[in-house]
């Protein structure tokens, strides 16, 4: 059964279809891959899966239920977990403790206690923190302050707090962006490792040799329509992938770079060199 | 009908003066991105320079000489005739002066704050405002006064034929208004100028692609506020009756609203705002005289209505969630993870305590009791601004309405209809023993805190700060001030009957009628030390966590699960909760409360010395606490420069005070006394006699020259210095200084060291991502 199913969703932004009719499916245990090239919508898509922008039409649905009338902190309850394209830890907390908002699920009376104890950090919820900064190495780091880190490390530590909630459906928006190949590429090892860990994670990324090696399925957006699903392999060969993507000039240095590491670790592929992703700050 | 038109016409002459102020916030807002709450202030010293020029022929330049000395002085007066100038060149010279203003505000205030977050900006205007009031108090006098009329006088018989007289200047006003409104709608919508202004407000490479500095623009933008309001002052502002330099600042409340109206963007519509307010003001003042008009709401419906009203437009109109790409605002310093808390408090403790004994009885020095008690309840309140402000980022401006709210709930819950010597007239109530009352009243407030809080689930940042203030207007208006409802006639003080506990009186006003009675301190010193570890455990667990992550980041935050909404309304219940503690222990301090305790001002003065202070720690609101009005800070300087009318200058100090925090130090002052105290206190524990002599000899030639100084300085002074006194004081603040120079050199030395994480115990380590 698939854990999350969109059905003909629609985003519309005044006259501008950010998201038209789009299907997609994430299977329990996969690892899906959504590509496009900027402005596609790819955002859009996640917002509108997490409650933070409006749909106008089509709906969603996660784990059997129909998230159509939930706050994105509902949804976070649910099992959903998303990061940001930008940057977005909260800068007056360290590592640690940015983990921990994540990880933690308060109770109505939570505050009450919290004001009489200190140090009422629960075990499970440390745990919890200790493992995903361990999943994704950065335990090191863990007492220091976000604005001390490196934008990689940051970006570690975005995918280490969504990680935090022990989601049952990980949406990570653009997390290869601004990191070096070296470093995407360790990315790429730790998202097979989160789903062989049991969480099912939905990946955006303009890195296409990212993309390509380790979805295991794959979407392709172009002006907020599905124009393309399939195997990595079948991406590679679809007409309308590379109608869409030959068009283009040709890419930027970073695309390129991710299309020619996947060529290398692929011997068999025919004009990656041509899909083209637009990076972006 | 007549009358309902005869009023709403009538309404229109103040209200031109709301749309004119109205017009100059939104005009600075959107040049600076500054909500100007010196905007009435800026009015104030314009029409003062005018009145005063034209009737007694001087200038009065907007500072004050500050020197003691009779033989150096800081000009202040120009002289310009004996007996007063004509009306159009004191215009002139109003004019020349509101330019000069708002070039200097400009220049020493909001360009040093352009970068910085909504909140010091807001503290920054709150100093302008101080300074400018404390200035024209000194300068002008407080008294009120009547400005000539530059408008026609005299009436129109049966205007329009609704049977009334109704006043020319009114009409004029309205005139003035609407082709200023006009002027300065083609100046944004036909010129360069105004095209690059617009253009900066969305993006300053915007104006710089046109050619035009930013700052420049912002410079000019705050002249033509400044400008405008001097102008509104002159012509509008004799219709309104005697004007002094706190009412006039007060105009800027009602000007919000129409700026607020034009939803702080569009000048003409902040225009018909003001206009339209005025009116319905004028409307609601005539129908809360008649009969059918439900006597509670017949105070204060005035003020509170129009506010109201625009608070649910923006309501309605925010969203529950900043939309993606919301430009980020600057943040506010960190707040420090509380660390030996029990050695602060121990600290802390001894200090009070001490001070409470030493200062019982004690002639002269019995202030510093009272003063001590003032500061330790100032540090409650405050405390409660580091919950809300400091933690959650919501600029709460009705913080001493909520403790209002508890107090005055509270005494109405002891009240059993009796009489005292403060109120012969007596109030009902069910007489309920003081736990209970107060409980009560704490709830009471919280209930209060939440409704308060409620609109910052969708208004964010400055406009959510203009919201709390219609708010605390609203409270005060319309229950503080309302004798329907408090059940006190002609502006009596409600009674609070003292509390005891377990034998012990805790009364705070002792057998000869002084407030020096060290048990009230103690108990006032146990409540502030409760409130400041609750607020400790707060910042150290989940909900403090979740604080800060609502503070620094509302969309980050809902996607890690927190529900953004409630986490403020919670953060506003335990702030209001902890206010409502202050205004209990507040009003057990005085035996009484009244409505002066908790007007809106004071909200605004607390913020700005709990910012002082430092928002964002607990020490932050202690230190705000001893630098409160009538706290420890300003009674010792008037102690001890006794002589000097030095209070006299608080607001100008206070002001200044401010402007500088906000710009140079926005942390406040706790976080840099901490290494101090930590410095002092490590080195006190572990010296021995032989350190101590070289203690002594190293500090003891700077505080010999520090006392030979104060002693020197004493005879050129007036009168009444202690020999005793200004020696002392001159050895600390020179070892004071000295010390201070060299834990800066320290510091430059090692500029990487993190003293915050340092603490913790936890070394950073880099990590390799590779
Ligand atoms: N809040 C918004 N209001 C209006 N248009 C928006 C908004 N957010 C995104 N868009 C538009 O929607 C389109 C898709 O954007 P986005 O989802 O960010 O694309 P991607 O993530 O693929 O780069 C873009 O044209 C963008 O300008
Ligand atoms: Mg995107």
């Amino acid at each position: 059964m698939a854990l999350l199913r969109t059905i003909d969703l629609t985003v519309r932004y005044g006259g501008l279809a950010a998201n038209a009719d789009v299907n997609l499916e994430v299977n329990e245990g996969s690892l899906v891959g959504l590509i496009g090239p900027n402005g596609a919508g790819k955002t859009t898509f996640i917002d509108a899966i997490t409650g933070f922008t409006s749909v106008s039409s089509g709906r969603v649905e996660f784990d059997g239920h129909d998230l159509a009338a939930l706050s994105p902190d509902r949804r976070a309850h649910l099992g959903l977990s998303r990061t940001f394209q930008s940057l977005e830890l909260f800068d007056d907390l360290t590592v640690r403790e940015n983990l921990l908002v994540a990880a933690e699920r308060p109770k109505w009376y939570s505050f009450a206690l919290d004001l009489l104890r200190t140090g009422r950090t629960s075990k499970e919820n440390i745990a919890q923190v200790d493992a995903a900064l361990a999943v994704l190495g950065i335990e090191g780091i863990s007492e220091r302050l976000p604005s001390d880190l490196s934008h990689g490390q940051r970006k570690l530590v975005g995918v280490a707090r969504a990680l935090a909630a022990r989601p049952k459906l990980l949406l990570l928006d653009e997390p290869a962006a601004g990191l070096d190949t070296a470093e995407s590429q360790l990315l790429g090892g730790h998202l097979r490792g989160f789903v062989e860990g049991g969480t099912s994670v939905f990946l955006i990324d303009h890195d296409m040799g990212l993309v390509l090696n380790v979805c295991d399925y794959i979407y392709v957006l172009d002006f907020g329509e599905i124009i393309a699903h399939g195997t990595s392999a079948e991406i590679r060969k679809d007409p309308a992938v590379i109608a869409a993507y030959l068009g283009q000039s040709a890419g930027e240095a970073q695309a390129r770079a991710g299309a020619s590491l996947a060529a290398n670790r692929d011997s068999a592929v025919p004009s990656t060199d041509a899909l083209n992703g637009d990076s972006n700050g | 009908m007549n009358n309902v038109i005869f009023f709403l016409l009538l309404g229109l002459g103040i209200g031109s003066l709301y749309s004119m102020l109205g017009a100059g916030l939104v005009i600075v807002y959107r040049g600076s991105g500054v909500i100007n709450f010196a905007q009435g202030a800026f009015a104030m010293y314009g029409v003062f320079t005018f009145d005063e020029a034209h009737r007694n022929g001087y200038i009065r330049l907007p500072w004050v000489d500050i020197l003691p000395t009779s033989w150096l002085n800081i000009p202040v007066t120009i002289k310009l005739s004996d007996k007063g100038i004509p009306t159009l060149p004191a215009f002139a010279v109003a004019v020349a002066m509101a330019v000069l203003i708002g070039l200097a505000v400009h220049f020493f205030v909001f360009r040093p704050l352009r970068t910085a977050p909504p909140l010091g900006k807001v503290i920054g205007s709150l100093g302008v405002m101080l300074y400018l009031q404390g200035v024209a108090q000194l300068n002008f006098g407080g008294s009120g006064r009547q400005p000539g009329n530059i408008l026609p006088d005299g009436v129109y018989k049966n205007f329009l034929g609704l049977g009334k007289a109704f006043p020319k200047g009114a009409v004029w006003a309205v005139v003035v208004a609407l082709i200023i409104g006009v002027a300065l709608h083609a100046l944004f919508h036909l010129t360069r100028f105004g095209l690059a202004t617009r253009a900066a407000a969305g993006n300053e490479k915007g104006a710089v692609l046109l050619g035009y500095s930013p700052q420049l623009l912002a410079a000019l933008n705050w002249v033509i506020a400044s400008v405008l309001a001097t102008v509104a002052a002159i012509v509008v502002g004799p219709i309104t009756g005697s004007l002094t330099p706190v009412g006039l600042s007060a105009l800027v409340v009602a000007s919000l609203g129409a700026a607020l109206i034009g939803r702080l963007k569009s000048v003409m519509v902040a225009v018909w705002g003001g206009l339209a307010l005025g009116a319905v003001q004028s409307l609601l003042g005539f129908w809360s005289s008649k009969d059918w008009f439900p006597t509670f709401l017949r105070s204060g419906v005035r003020e509170v209505v129009p506010l109201v009203a625009i608070c649910l437009v923006l309501f309605i109109r925010g969203k529950k969630l900043p939309i993606r790409g919301t430009v980020e605002e600057r943040r506010l310093p960190l707040a420090p993870y509380p660390v030996r808390i029990k050695q602060h408090l121990i600290a802390w403790s001894i200090i009070v305590v001490s001070a409470s004994f030493l200062f019982e009885g004690s002639g002269k020095r019995t202030v510093f009791a009272l003063a001590l008690t003032t500061s330790l309840v100032a540090a409650i309140i405050m405390l409660s601004m580091v919950v809300i402000t400091g933690y959650v980022g919501q600029i709460s401006l009705a913080q001493m309405s909520l403790a209002g709210a508890a107090a005055f709930i509270m005494a109405r819950m002891m009240a059993n209809g009796s009489t005292t010597t403060s109120n012969p007239f007596p109030v009902s109530g069910p007489g309920l023993p003081w736990p209970i009352a107060a409980l009560i009243g704490v709830l009471a407030a919280i209930v209060v805190g939440v409704i308060v809080g409620l609109p910052a689930v969708r208004i964010r940042g400055v406009q959510l700060a203009v919201v709390t203030v219609a708010f605390a207007i609203s409270l005060q208006s319309l229950y503080f001030e309302n004798a329907s409802l408090t059940g006190l006639s002609a502006g009596a003080p409600a009674n609070v009957r003292s509390a005891h506990f377990f034998g012990i009186d805790l009364k705070s006003i002792g057998d000869k009628g002084l407030s020096d009675r060290p048990e009230f301190t103690i108990f006032v010193l146990v409540v502030l030390i409760l409130c400041a570890l609750l607020v400790a455990n707060l910042r150290r667990n989940g909900t403090g966590r979740r604080f800060l992550a609502v503070r620094a980041n509302e969309r980050a935050a809902a996607a890690a699960g927190i529900n953004v909404s409630r986490t403020k309304l919670l953060a506003f219940a335990i702030s209001a909760g902890i206010a409502g503690i202050g205004g209990v222990v507040l009003g057990f301090k005085q035996n009484d409360v009244s409505s002066a305790n908790f007007v809106y001002q004071a909200s605004l003065a607390y913020l700005a010395f709990a910012y002082l202070g430092g928002i964002t720690s607990i020490n932050g609101a202690i230190v705000g606490g001893l630098l409160a009005p009538a706290g420890v800070i300003a009674v010792s300087s008037n102690y001890f420069f006794h002589g000097t009318n030095i209070d006299r200058y608080t607001t100008v100090f206070g002001g200044i005070g401010l402007i500088v925090t906000a710009v140079a130090n926005p942390t406040g002052i706790a976080p840099s006394l901490q290494p101090l105290f930590q410095h002092f206190g490590r080195w006190l524990r572990k010296a021995r006699s032989a350190e101590w002599l070289a203690a002594v000899r190293r500090l003891g030639p700077t505080a010999a020259i520090g006392a030979a100084l104060g002693a020197g300085i004493w005879p050129l002074r007036v009168d009444s210095y202690s020999w005793f006194w200004m020696p002392l004081l001159g050895a600390v603040l020179a070892v004071f200084i000295r010390s201070s120079v060299m834990q800066s050199r320290a510091k430059r030395a090692r500029p990487t060291a993190r003293p915050v994480l340092a603490a913790a115990g936890q070394a950073p380590s880099a990590v390799e991502v590779k």
